[in-house]
């Protein structure tokens, strides 16, 4: 029972501001041309192996300002960015764009997948993804390499201050 | 030629035989790579999709670095390519996040001007070099090697952006595995995400969409050829952590390309691929 009032879609519960703010991010500003055909569904190499993500569900539910079953769990995070409905889309409405907006605005509510805050923590404190130190270095100059560039990690850290993105991520 | 050289976080940390089997084999081909001081993470895939402006800015400031140089840019990881390409394509065609980017630069003292082009090393390959000089080279063809080739998505996604190849129905890297005398193999949805980027949301699903490709692949095919670090990772480690490992060796271009110049396996990093790859020498001619 639970599941099914679960599934249902909310109208009362519509929050229309959220959905302007979709609508207002770029890329994502033909949401409302969608049709329901289900390409991006059927294409899509995750929902064929993850019934809960479902990429044309995603764009409904954001045309019913479904804001919070959207926000929650791991559904906005398992995008692969792979672009398939973005190429195939016959409205142009490109759902991987409409999930890169979602993020954009969970990211604003505080709401980060710990993988992803991880990341960008990296990238902030080292300059790359991955830590890169003497071990690497020993490693990279048996084959044969130059050590690896050393990012000046004070100019990442002042990019990503005065966007405003650290104080989000740190924030999430 | 000269480029300068993008080599992205996967690689440097942790796939030196991507690294030097590119430097190599472009060696080999008359090209020099020259290394980027002060270069970063490109921002990656996953900052496009949490904040444009800082995504656009982190890449810009790896783009200032190679305009002060004067080189246009080779990278080989996908992810990088999509986004060094995006924020260049952008910022030269968008004059208003131009002048807000260039705010952001400003910051640490740089200013994107819009001077180089980005390209990955297989669209180097195929545009500036030439299929016919290439075969012109290869003096050690690999007859006889059937391969897969596994292209990954941001080589040639989004579209729009990329404008390289057909994303529907590529044929560069085909042609550049063709070029080294081995074959490459059409095999059934060779275009499919390795699905790598979400490893650290479903891991299990990565691993499994992994050994699916990598199983069609053993059935056409004698090795798989990734373009990609990201994707390399995926198909190699999928490998590893199964029970019913099918053994596929996943060979990144240039350490094939290389063979067929005549270097050595060993100068081309393959010993460090880890799953055995060494069925390759079979096919060396010459």
């Amino acid at each position: 029972m639970i599941e099914m009032t679960k599934k249902e879609i909310r109208i009362a519960e519509a929050d229309s501001d959220f959905r302007r703010k979709v609508l207002e991010t770029p890329g994502a500003e033909n949401l409302m041309l969608c049709y329901q055909c289900g390409t991006c569904t059927a294409d899509c190499p995750v929902a064929m192996r993850i019934e809960e993500f479902r990429p044309r569900q995603i764009a409904r539910l954001v045309a019913y300002g479904q804001k919070e079953r959207l926000l929650e769990g791991d559904t906005l995070w398992l995008c692969t960015g792979c672009y398939t409905c973005y190429e195939r889309c016959p409205e142009q409405v490109k759902v991987s764009e409409i999930i890169s907006a979602l993020r954009k605005i969970a990211l604003k509510e505080g709401v980060l997948h710990p993988t992803f805050r991880a990341i960008m923590k990296s990238i902030a404190e080292m300059g790359y993804i991955y830590e890169i130190d003497d071990f690497q270095n020993e490693m990279r100059e048996d084959e044969d390499l130059p050590p690896a560039p050393e990012p000046d990690v004070d100019e990442i850290e002042a990019i990503m201050r005065k966007t405003g993105f650290l104080d989000l991520v740190e924030g999430s | 030629m000269r480029y300068a050289f993008f080599v992205g976080c996967t690689a440097l940390a942790r796939l030196w035989g991507y690294e030097t089997s590119t430097r190599k084999t472009a060696e080999k081909l008359g090209v020099e790579l020259v290394d980027m001081p002060g270069s970063s993470c490109c921002g990656t895939t996953y900052l496009e999709t949490l904040d444009e402006v800082t995504a656009l800015a982190m890449a810009a400031r790896n783009i200032c670095i190679a305009e002060k140089m004067g080189l246009d840019i080779v990278t080989i990881c996908n992810g990088c390519t999509e986004a060094l390409t995006k924020a260049n394509r952008t910022l030269k065609e968008n004059p208003e996040l131009r002048k807000e980017i260039n705010e952001v630069l400003a910051e640490v003292g740089r200013e994107f001007k819009g001077t180089v082009e980005v390209k990955h090393f297989v669209r180097m390959l195929k545009e500036d070099i030439g299929l016919d000089k290439i075969k012109a080279t290869v003096d050690h063809p690999l007859e006889g090697l059937k391969v897969g080739a596994h292209y990954g998505c941001h080589m040639l996604k989004p579209s729009d952006v990329m404008l390289f190849d057909d994303p529907e129905a590529p044929t560069t890297l085909d042609e550049l595995i063709d070029a080294t005398g081995a074959e490459s193999i059409a095999y059934p949805n060779r275009l499919e995400c390795c699905t790598g980027p979400i490893m650290g949301v479903r891991e299990d699903v990565t691993w499994s969409v992994g050994l699916e490709k990598v199983e069609t692949v053993k059935k056409y095919a004698d090795i798989m050829v990734t373009a990609c670090p990201f994707c390399y990772l995926t198909y190699e480690r999928c490998q590893l952590v199964s029970d019913h490992s099918p053994g596929v060796p996943v060979v990144h271009y240039p350490q094939l390309l290389g063979l067929a110049l005549g270097l050595d396996y060993e100068e081309l990093g393959l010993p460090s691929n880890k799953i055995d790859a060494s069925c390759v020498l079979d096919y060396l001619e010459g």
